[in-house]
Formats: structure tokens, C-alpha cells, sequence
């Protein structure tokens, strides 16, 4: 029942448990977003905005409305509007004024994709059709796509009632740079005297969408007394509650969230965009709404993540001190305020101790869709463009990558730029893992090269909520309101089975909507595990000692002369052995006859988060004649504290990886010269397939975090972080020279290789 | 037509007959299930037979025996099935899981489960026509299956354990029933003739029935697999009506070989034609491989990539090369003509009202011949350039030339001056540097999302060293299709 780590002798935590969801997805049982229908139901079709950046002169509905079918049409004027938030900002703004314009647009439409206006119809083929007879007039305005030239003076500027925060010259005249964020210690001058050689570099990457499988889907059903049930595809039904009901100025307990099962998320379901309007389309007609979108608009108009442009700078002693590290790093929020800036600086240099840095991150509108997370948000970009710079700073020094690293790594006590202090980490044992694997030193063929990069995420913690219940027949529900997007159902259920030392088979873990339980934030930020599981032990610890009760009741002793063992209730002191332990099924058969019904719950605001480091080793084979890049070999090594269902955790760090190649070989938005989006489907945004990708090698390195009773680390998105550094570094590494600008993409390559014959001649 | 006609589509779902009055010729197959017998389990991802979450497994009579193939249901009009069985994802399970779906639960090969039931399908219809012998055919069979959250190997692992799985007496019963119940379906040859909401839709089975339909209606659109048709109703929208499909007439599905040619009608799906221009030239074969995916070979004719005449269709330019023909046919007879002179500018090809593709005429016996798809991604991807290269070499020098490019013009063409520059020269590398400067002028390719004019430039002409390369050097021939391969070579 102690918080002890050091026991590795579980009977489930870290086994190859089967998995509580497989049969129903590989029969086609489970329910996605767009699996529900209900009787009566409209279907919700929304008009988007074929322009980038234009003032809305005038919308006419009327012959949308005339449209026989059509049962609804809405515009702005149905969404409320909120006044700008003021600060001091959360490091993670929901800013209602830009969500209520984000959702639907109000003065203009900022991005390609932009929703102007929604129909709800009888059919899914008459709303299509009413879209078609709703005439917007549009005043078309210049527009900006990269984020450095929106920075600057003379933009054309997408809000504004918006001024730079933080600048104190007060600014007079709008600007697209919303904040900056920065993070320094120490003296960048002196740092940069003591280094015998500095290099300055410039990186670019494009944003790249998460990709998830499941289009954005919901069903709004609203009651006469203005109720209203929503199904949706989500990361956090409590998150998707608290923003529609804040931003349809409703009582959060009128509106009740159901999550769908899942077709992934990684960041990008973590918000609202259709549910409002399915709401109020509900609302206005008294019929349920469902709204599904397209894969057109998922690309159009839901978040990408960022797409960057950094300046870095560092210096190091030949003996591979890094003596100064600064960089500034520009981030495209998309059209509102909200790039993960602070997650940028977090992640700059995290993983060394530097002495002289300064880490500056800036938000920056422009007129693509609004930025939302994509698995460890903001960290991929400047791992590129840090762990870049580290690779030609060893590289030109002639250190070994990982040798050069060990010489500048973290340890416990160290503080990350944000301010993260380091706890007991595992970054060296995760370092000499990587240099004693047979892939550091196996050997490479012509046009191959091998890179490597290392990644540092600080996972989350915060508020989770469980009830679990014990059934009369030794059965437990253990429910949470995290919906289950990488496999928390089945680390919950190991946690619980654990803990009540009963077969986990006994135990269904449930997600529950939001009218069942208390508020669970997002599965997201790699929290779940961690932090819901952590609630999920409280919650069962609380039916154990209900058990103990019943049992000491039984035998008419005290409580405390009962502990908990193997799943049953037995008697502590020595010479009662007349006693006959009690199990958690022969307790469950007599609790409602003994005082009722047993169950356990919990709602924790979890800290004690603890800093995960992944790194990563990849070997690609580039084409000579068409650029082409092919990764050939691929592995893996995190610290992942502990990992509770060991297949799921592997999982997580194959398919982060595979992200990172896509990310850094192929994905991008493709916009054309009047910011029309044009690579819009999976025809021509090109994820990996199953042939473009190596079997991934992991290695989990298991240094428990301390402070979590049993030593999880959050193992989801630190496995993304390094991966597009490492596979620029292979490429790199194989045609010899350095390379800045992803995706890289064949004519990238090509190019490069072309530019370096020349310079041969 | 025939008043040998029938207005209502028949089909297995699953293993039970079922007769659907269609409403709407343009409906898909996965509006079908999703709406009317409500079986949710096939998802949409993409609606552009790109993710394959929609995929299902049809079996359709072939030489009197069924066969299973995996398509994607997303982009396929339900009429299409009419006659056949459709396997989705509800019916691979009865009292226990499929082997496959077993291993993909065992070994993790869903986490989020959305691509899951496209991956069992995929996977069914691998272990249904007999199993994987290697990582090539596991990776053939899900290049179509996208997936994001597991990156792969948990389901190569899933594919590599069940794929080879004897089939049980169960499914063996199964499937015998539905071959018979399919056969009597046959026996009656009534062709299909639909009207529908969206107008009329007409599945003759004589190339005369064909030839008829379209004098009827000269604004149908024809349609073979509809991977590329379906997409007009699917991505853009469009409305088409009246739609004749061309994939049902007899004449067209067949296959000859006669001494010269290989004769391929212009219903063959790349899957059905592959294996015989495997034969004619490996390079070829493994480009018809690297077509789509598998799904898409499946649905997908040799005759449709060339009617609908896109700049970017993979086979035309390697066909152009090897001096392929058409035989184009109509009310009014048929005609033959080379395959170059079918495209006259983008958008426009040489085909006369009423006329309609008939056959590909694909000479047998080649010179030196080579091909090469150049795409972001190696497999299932739309080509950026395409390069076919067939050259006759006598005594060290070039005898004749015939080399077609693809994603270079508004059509696929043949590199004029290139072949002028190379014709009678010393097959050396001089002989290739004066024809790629000729190259440069043969063609002015466009920029657009898919690469740059610069680059399609360079790769073009790297393909012509390539070829030069691997002529000189037979060890690295088939480099690029070899590229799988290497996989196996990592130690562990």
C-alpha cells in the first residue's frame, strides 16, 4: 500500500495484459464519432470561406433557407460574442472571443476553410445544396503565411483589436505578433567569448496536421427545458463541456458530454469547432444535429501544428562545454492568438546544462487555420532546430553525438528554462543505452547515413476524477472521464487489479461522460496514465480499506487488525490464524447485506510530474538520382519511469516515431499564391504507409519517477519530440552536408545533392 | 438494351442475398452500409479510396469461381456489386474471431481501432486468396491501410502470424454457398439497367449493349473501378448522370495473348493484367505494383488510366514506350490506333462520340526497356515524373529509341529530341549528356504541390542516367524496386 517503487515483483503492472478493447475494434463493434444516429436527426453541412483574409460584407440566406428540407441556417449572429480576455494569459489560452470567431466568422474570414455560415437539412445531400445558395459578398484583403514577414511592421494584419502584449512602448497600431515568451540565465556574451567555436544556423518547418484517422464528428440532441446531450469524438468531453458552455453562456450542468470511442486525437481533438454549431442548430430547430466533417475540412479549417522559423546560435570549448546557447524561434498560431510558445522555450536546451542562454518564442497570426496541439505541442520545431545545432556543434568539434551530449546533460536539481526542476531523470542511463546498442555501431552502405537527436517533454499532471465500483459478484467498474485514446483503459485496469490483487479479467474500465463523474481534463500532455491512473489507486485504496472495515466487522475485531493481501481481507496479528481470510469476492457478496454498496472515488489534482527524455537513432538510405529518402533502420530509447502495460508504451513510441518520420520527410500545408490550401486530402498530404517505414526498435529505460506511487512518467509524446531532428540528422549524415528546411522532401534533397556536385567542380 | 434487363441490384451481404432498389446511382458502397443496413463498422477516413478504413472484401465470379479482393468502399458505386458478395467487417467474426482479427488483438495492432476494420479486411482477403509469402506481400496488402497511431510494425507482426492461417471448414462451407448462389446469379445474364433519382445507370454485357448505351445517352459518363470516377462524386461533388459502367461487358474483362501482343480489355483491373506484364517486363510489373494500393488495383483498369487521359496516369507513358495501341470501338466499328497519338493536349484525347476504349494492345517482345515512377512517397502515391525508356543497342550503339515521359506535359509524350540524340550514337555516357540537354527541350513541366518544374526537370534527366547506369551495370538493375527489401537485411 506504500508508495515503495523499488518492487518490481507485480502481478500485472509491467505484464503483456490482453487488451479490454480489442474485440470490439476488430469487429467493427466500437462507436466513433460518426457511429450514432439518432431518430429524427438533422445533418449540419458548414460553409467555408474561399479566401484567405477578406472582409465579410454581407451574407444573404435567403434562398438557402427557401430550400426545401432545410430546417436551419446560421451565421454569426447565432453564436454569442465575448470581449477579449485579458492577462495575465494562461500559458494555454481560450480566448472565447477568438473561439466564438473561430468557430463561425464574424468581421472576416482569416484562413482558407474559415466557417461562414452552417445548415441543418433533412438530408446530407440538401444541406450540401443549401450551402450552395448562400451568397456571401466578400471584400478580398491581402494576406500573410509566414510568420516572420507577419511579424513585422506593414503586415497585412488579421486582428485588429490586437496589440503586442508585453511591449513597453505601449503600441498604438495593431499587431500580428501577439506575445513573445522568454526564458535566460546567466551572460550570453561572456558565454560566447569562452567558446573556441560558434555556429549560427536558421531553421524552417512546415506545419503538418496530426493526421488522425477520424474525422471531427457530433450529435447535438437539446430538450425543451434546454438540455442538451452531445456525442462527440474528443480528448475531453469536460473540456469540450466547459468551452461550449462558456461560449453559449449556459449552465455547465445543462449540457452533458458523451466521448465517443476515438479515432485518434494526438492533440488535435482537444478542442471545439463543430460542436457549438450543432448545438445551436439543435437549439433553434428542437431536432438533433450531427455534423461530421469531411477530410477537406478537417485539413481546411481544424488546427494543424505550428509551422516555425528559428535563428539559433551556439558556442562550445573544444573539449565539448557548451558555453552559450541563444535562439529566437517564431511560431505560426494561425489566425488567433495561442501558439505553444512556452512549450517552445521549455523545450530549448532542456536537456543540457548551459550556463548562458536565452530561449525567445513569438506568437504570431497569420492566415492559416488556428494552431491546436500535436503531441508534446510546440517541442518537435525547436528540437529541430536545437538538436540541429548540437549535432553540427559535435560534428565540427569531432565529438561522438552521445559522448557530446553526456558531457552537457541534466541531472537531477537542474531547472529547465520555464523554470522545471529535475526530480530523479533518466537522461544518462537513456544516453548510455543508445551508445551500447548494436545500432550505434552497425554498419552503414553507400548513400546511407545515421542520425540521432534527443528529446525532453515534461508531462502533465492535473485534475482527474474516478469512481470505481465493487459489483456483488466480485466484478469492479472502474470509471474515468479520460477518453481512452493510447490505451489508459488498460493501464487503469492493471493499476486497479494491482491494487486489489484480484484478476484483472474482473475488472471493466469504463470511460464516462461528463454527468457521471467529476471534472477529468483532457487525455492529453501524455497526463492520463499518470495522473488518472493515480486517482484510479486512490479510488480503489478506498474499496480496499471499505473491505477491511467489512471484514474487521465480521470478525469483530478492529479495522486496523486487518490488512489487505492478494485480494483478501486478513487478520494481522499472529494466533488468530482460526480466522479464514475473507476474499474481495466472498466481501463483495455481503456488502449490500452488511451496509450497503462499495465503491471508491477520487479527485486528484496530480503533481509530482516527472521529466521523460526520449532518443532516437535512425539510419536512412537517400537516392541519389531522385532525392528520394527511405529510412532503413530505427530505434528508440525512453525513459518512460514505469511503464504499466509495456505493449501500449511500445506502442506509443513505434507510432511517435513514424509521426516524426512523416513529419520530416513529406507532410506539409502546400498553400497556393492566394493562401488557398491545396494539398487538402491524403491524396497529396502524404502520411507514411506501411512500406515507407522500418520495423521500430524500442528499448524502454525505466527510471520510476518518484513521485507517483508507481513511478509513471508520461511516455506519449516524448517519443515525438527528437524524431524529425534525428531523421534531418540521417539525411544529413548521408549526402554530407547540413540540412535546415523540412519536410525533406525529394526535390529538397535533390537540389542539396546538385548544389554540392557544383561546388565539387 | 436488352429487354433482358433488371432494375434492382442483388448482392451478398455477407453470406445473405439481398436485393436493394437503389435511389441513387451515385451512392458508394459505404453510404450503402452505413445508412441502410446501418453496419457502422466500415469508416469513412477520406472518401478519396486513399486511408482504407472503408475497405471491405468482394468476391465476384472469375473463370466460374469466386475471388476475394479488397476495395475501398468509399469511392465504389453500390450498383458495381450487383452480382457479387461484400464481405465487410461485421461478417468476418462469427462464434470466435477470424485468425486474423485474434493476432491484431493479441499483438496490439489497433490502438486507436479506427483504421482496424480496413486492416482485418485487408488482411481477410490476404489470408482468403492464400496467404503472405513474405514481407512484401504483407506490405503490398496494407499500403492502402493507413494507419497513425501504431506505426505498422505491430500489425506486419498481426499479418505475418494469421495471414497463412488454413481456412476453417466453416469459412470453406461459407464460401462454397456463396459461389453457388453467385453462380445462379450468372446463369440469367440479365444486364443491369437502373433508374434512379440521379438518373439511369446501365451495366451492359456485350461491347454492341455498350456500344448502344452510349448512342443512347452521349453525355453518360463510363466508368470502369471508379477510383478516379468516384472521386468526382466523392471529393468535388459532382452529380454524374446518366453513369454506364463498362466493367460488367465480357468481351472487356478478357485477356489474349496472341504471338505479338498482349491483348488487355479495357475492363482488366491492374490486379487481373499484372501478373501477364510481369512477364513482358519485370520494370513494368513492378510499376503496375507501385500502382495506388491494392484496393485501388483491384478496382482500378489499364483502359480507365487511359481514357480519362490525366498527365500523370502511370501507365501511358511506359505503354507509349513500348509502342503500345488502341482498339477503339463504337456503333459505328472500330478502329486502331497508337497509343501516343490518343493524347492530343490535357483534357483531350481522340475519342469520337459513341466511342468507347476497347482494348490495349501491349507488344510482347521489347528492346531494352525500363520504367521508373519518381513520387514523394515510393508506394501509393501520384507520380511527380515518370520516365519509360526502351532502346535497341546493336555493336554499342543506340539503334532505335522510344522514351515517354509522364508529369512532364499537359499528356504523357515521348521525349522527341532526347530520342533524336540518342538514335545512332555510342550508348556512352557523352551519348547521354548531349541527350539530356536535348531532354531540357522536349518538355516544360509546371510547378505545382507535387514537385517543382526544376525538380521534375532534374529527375527527368537522372532517369535517363539511371537507365544508362543500370543498362552498364545489371547487379544494380531494379534498385528501386528492390528497395523493400532492405528491410530485411538490418540485424537486430
Amino acid at each position: 500500500m506504500s508508495n515503495d517503487q523499488s518492487t518490481t515483483n507485480y502481478r500485472w503492472v509491467g505484464k503483456r495484459t490482453p487488451r479490454p478493447d480489442g474485440v470490439d475494434k476488430v469487429t467493427g463493434r466500437a462507436r466513433y464519432g460518426d457511429d450514432m444516429s439518432v431518430p429524427g436527426m438533422l445533418h449540419c453541412k458548414i460553409l467555408r470561406s474561399p479566401h484567405a483574409h477578406a472582409r465579410i460584407v454581407s451574407i444573404d440566406l435567403s434562398k438557402a433557407k427557401a430550400l426545401k428540407g432545410v430546417k436551419a441556417v446560421l451565421t454569426c449572429a447565432e453564436i454569442p460574442d465575448h470581449p477579449l480576455s485579458e492577462p495575465p494569459y494562461a500559458p494555454i489560452i481560450n480566448d472565447m472571443h477568438d473561439i466564438s470567431r473561430n468557430v463561425m466568422a464574424r468581421e472576416k474570414v482569416l484562413y482558407d476553410g474559415h466557417a461562414v455560415a452552417a445548415v441543418a437539412a433533412t438530408s446530407e445531400r440538401i444541406a450540401r445544396a443549401a450551402l450552395k445558395l448562400i451568397d456571401v459578398e466578400y471584400e478580398v484583403l491581402p494576406h500573410v503565411l509566414d510568420p516572420l514577414e507577419a511579424a513585422q511592421p506593414g503586415a497585412p494584419i488579421l486582428n485588429e483589436d490586437q496589440f503586442t502584449f508585453g511591449d513597453e512602448t505601449e503600441p498604438k497600431v495593431p499587431s500580428n505578433l501577439f506575445r513573445s515568451i522568454t526564458g535566460k540565465r546567466g551572460d550570453l556574451e561572456a558565454g560566447f567569448a569562452e567558446a573556441d567555436l560558434i555556429i549560427e544556423r536558421e531553421f524552417i518547418s512546415e506545419p503538418v496536421h496530426q493526421g488522425y484517422i477520424e474525422p471531427l464528428a457530433c450529435i447535438a440532441t437539446t430538450s425543451e427545458d434546454g438540455c442538451v446531450e452531445l456525442w462527440t469524438t474528443t480528448q475531453g468531453h469536460f473540456v469540450i463541456r466547459a468551452l461550449c458552455a462558456k461560449l453559449l453562456n449556459m449552465e455547465l450542468a445543462k449540457i452533458r458530454v458523451t466521448a465517443s470511442e476515438i479515432g485518434g486525437g494526438f492533440g488535435g481533438k482537444n478542442t471545439i469547432y463543430g460542436e457549438p454549431v450543432a448545438i445551436r442548430l439543435s437549439q433553434m430547430t428542437g431536432r438533433p444535429v450531427r455534423m461530421v466533417m469531411t477530410r477537406t475540412e478537417v485539413f481546411r479549417a481544424s488546427g494543424p501544428t505550428v509551422g516555425s522559423r528559428s535563428k539559433i546560435k551556439m558556442g562550445a570549448k573544444k573539449d565539448g562545454t557548451i558555453t552559450a546557447a541563444e535562439v529566437d524561434t517564431w511560431y505560426q498560431a494561425g489566425a488567433f492568438k495561442g501558439a505553444p510558445v512556452g512549450r517552445a522555450v521549455e523545450t530549448y536546451f532542456s536537456s543540457y546544462k548551459i550556463a548562458n542562454v536565452r530561449a525567445t518564442c513569438y506568437d504570431v497570426c497569420v492566415n492559416r487555420p488556428k494552431v491546436a496541439a500535436y503531441r508534446a505541442p510546440g517541442a518537435p520545431m525547436a528540437a529541430f532546430a536545437a538538436e540541429g545545432a548540437i549535432n553540427e556543434l559535435a560534428d565540427r568539434l569531432g565529438i561522438d553525438p552521445i559522448d557530446f551530449r553526456l558531457k552537457n546533460a541534466v541531472g537531477e536539481g537542474d531547472e529547465s528554462l520555464m523554470g522545471s526542476k529535475y526530480g530523479q531523470i533518466g537522461l544518462v542511463e537513456v544516453l548510455e543505452k543508445v551508445k551500447s546498442h548494436p545500432h550505434y555501431a552497425a554498419p552503414l552502405g553507400p548513400n546511407q547515413g545515421r542520425g540521432f537527436a534527443l528529446g525532453y517533454w515534461m508531462h502533465g499532471g492535473g485534475l482527474s476524477s474516478v469512481s470505481a465500483h465493487l459489483l456483488d459478484d466480485g466484478t469492479v467498474t472502474v470509471a474515468t472521464g479520460n477518453p481512452d485514446i493510447g490505451g489508459s483503459r488498460s493501464s487503469m485496469r492493471v493499476m486497479a487489479a494491482e491494487e486489489l490483487g484480484i484478476d484483472i479479467e474482473l475488472i471493466k474500465p469504463i470511460v464516462a461522460d461528463t454527468g457521471s463523474m467529476g471534472y477529468s481534463h483532457l487525455t492529453a500532455g501524455s497526463r492520463t496514465t499518470f495522473a488518472t491512473g493515480w486517482a484510479v489507486v486512490n479510488a480503489v485504496r478506498e474499496i480496499i480499506d471499505k473491505l477491511r472495515a467489512l471484514a474487521a466487522k465480521k470478525w469483530g475485531i478492529s479495522v486496523d487488525d486487518v490488512i489487505w493481501e492478494s485480494g483478501q481481507a486478513v487478520p494481522k496479528k499472529a494466533g488468530q490464524d482460526r480466522i479464514k481470510p475473507l476474499s474481495l469476492k466472498e466481501l463483495a457478496g455481503m456488502a449490500t447485506k452488511m451496509g450497503g454498496a462499495i465503491a471508491g472515488h477520487s479527485e486528484i489534482n496530480a503533481g509530482g510530474v516527472g521529466a521523460a527524455f526520449s532518443a532516437q537513432l535512425v539510419d536512412v538510405e537517400v537516392d541519389p538520382e531522385t532525392g528520394f529518402v527511405t529510412p532503413t533502420r530505427y530505434t528508440v530509447v525512453q525513459d518512460v519511469g514505469r511503464a504499466i502495460s509495456p505493449d501500449y508504451v511500445e506502442g506509443q513510441m513505434q507510432g511517435g516515431a513514424v509521426q516524426g518520420i512523416g513529419w520530416a520527410l513529406n507532410e506539409a500545408y502546400i498553400y497556393d499564391a492566394e493562401g488557398r490550401l491545396q494539398n487538402t486530402g491524403f491524396l497529396d498530404y502524404r502520411m507514411p504507409v506501411a512500406s515507407d517505414v522500418p520495423m521500430i526498435d524500442t528499448v524502454l529505460v525505466e527510471v520510476p519517477n518518484p513521485n507517483h506511487p508507481y513511478g509513471v512518467r508520461g511516455v506519449g509524446e516524448p517519443c515525438l519530440v527528437p524524431a524529425p531532428a534525428a531523421v534531418a540528422n540521417a539525411v544529413e549524415n548521408a549526402i554530407g552536408r547540413t540540412m535546415s528546411w523540412l519536410p525533406l522532401s525529394p526535390p529538397k534533397i535533390l537540389q542539396a545533392i546538385e548544389e554540392l556536385k557544383l561546388a565539387a567542380e | 438494351m436488352t429487354a433482358e434487363t433488371r432494375s434492382t441490384v442483388r448482392l451478398l451481404l455477407g453470406w445473405t442475398p439481398v436485393d436493394i432498389a437503389v435511389a441513387d446511382s451515385n451512392q458508394t458502397v459505404l453510404q450503402y452500409l452505413r445508412d441502410q443496413p446501418q453496419l457502422k463498422g466500415s469508416k469513412e477516413g477520406c472518401a478519396e479510396g486513399d486511408c482504407g478504413a472503408c475497405t471491405v472484401v468482394v468476391g465476384a465470379l472469375k473463370d466460374g469461381a469466386i475471388r476475394y479482393s479488397a476495395v475501398n468502399a468509399c469511392i465504389l458505386f453500390l450498383p458495381a456489386m450487383d452480382g457479387k458478395q461484400i464481405l465487410s467487417v461485421e461478417q468476418v467474426a462469427d462464434t470466435e474471431l477470424h485468425p486474423v482479427q485474434q493476432a491484431l488483438v493479441e499483438l496490439h495492432g489497433s490502438q486507436c481501432g479506427y483504421c482496424t476494420p480496413g486492416i482485418v479486411n485487408s488482411l481477410l482477403c490476404l489470408n482468403l486468396n492464400g496467404g503472405a509469402a513474405d514481407r512484401q506481400a504483407i506490405d503490398d496488402a496494407l499500403i492502402g491501410n493507413l494507419c497513425r497511431c501504431t506505426g505498422y510494425g505491430p500489425i506486419i507482426e498481426a499479418a505475418e502470424k494469421a495471414c497463412s492461417t488454413e481456412l476453417s471448414a466453416a469459412w470453406k462451407t461459407r464460401i462454397a454457398a456463396a459461389q453457388k448462389q453467385l453462380l445462379s446469379w450468372a446463369a440469367d445474364d440479365q444486364a443491369l439497367a437502373l433508374e434512379t433519382r440521379n438518373g439511369p445507370y446501365l451495366a451492359p454485357k456485350t461491347p454492341d449493349q455498350l456500344a448502344a448505351a452510349l448512342d443512347a445517352h452521349p453525355a453518360a459518363t463510363l466508368v470502369a473501378g471508379a477510383t478516379d470516377v468516384g472521386l468526382w462524386v466523392t471529393k468535388l461533388g459532382r452529380s454524374l448522370n446518366p453513369l454506364i459502367s463498362v466493367a460488367e461487358v465480357a468481351d472487356l474483362q478478357s485477356m489474349r495473348l496472341t504471338d505479338s501482343h498482349l491483348e488487355i480489355g479495357a475492363a482488366v483491373t491492374y490486379s487481373e493484367a499484372h501478373q501477364a506484364l510481369s512477364e513482358i517486363s519485370e520494370s513494368l510489373g513492378e510499376l503496375v505494383r507501385r500502382i495506388g494500393s491494392r484496393q485501388v488495383r483491384n478496382s482500378g483498369t489499364i483502359g480507365g488510366n487511359i481514357a480519362n487521359g490525366s498527365p500523370i496516369g502511370d501507365m501511358p507513358p511506359a505503354l507509349i514506350a513500348m509502342g503500345a495501341s488502341l482498339v477503339l470501338r463504337s456503333r459505328a466499328g472500330r478502329r486502331e490506333i497508337p497509343l501516343q497519338d490518343f493524347f492530343i493536349e490535357y483534357g483531350k484525347q481522340d475519342l469520337r462520340p459513341g466511342e468507347f476504349v476497347g482494348r490495349v494492345l501491349v507488344p510482347r517482345k521489347l528492346d531494352t526497356f525500363r520504367c521508373y515512377k519518381v513520387s514523394k512517397r515510393f508506394d501509393q502515391d501520384i507520380t511527380a515524373v515518370l520516365g519509360a525508356f526502351n532502346i535497341a543497342i546493336e555493336n554499342g550503339a543506340v539503334v532505335s529509341a522510344r522514351i515517354a515521359y509522364g508529369g512532364m506535359a499537359g499528356v504523357p509524350a515521348r521525349a522527341v529530341g532526347c530520342e533524336a540524340a540518342l538514335t545512332g550514337k555510342p550508348w556512352n555516357m557523352k551519348t547521354i549528356e548531349t541527350a539530356k540537354v536535348a531532354l531540357d527541350a522536349d518538355f516544360k513541366p509546371m510547378t505545382d504541390m507535387r514537385a517543382s518544374a526544376a525538380y521534375r526537370t532534374l529527375a527527368a534527366r537522372n532517369l535517363l542516367e539511371r537507365f544508362y547506369l543500370e543498362t552498364q551495370n545489371p547487379a544494380v538493375a531494379l534498385e528501386l524496386a528492390s528497395r523493400n527489401h532492405m528491410k530485411g537485411l538490418v540485424d537486430g
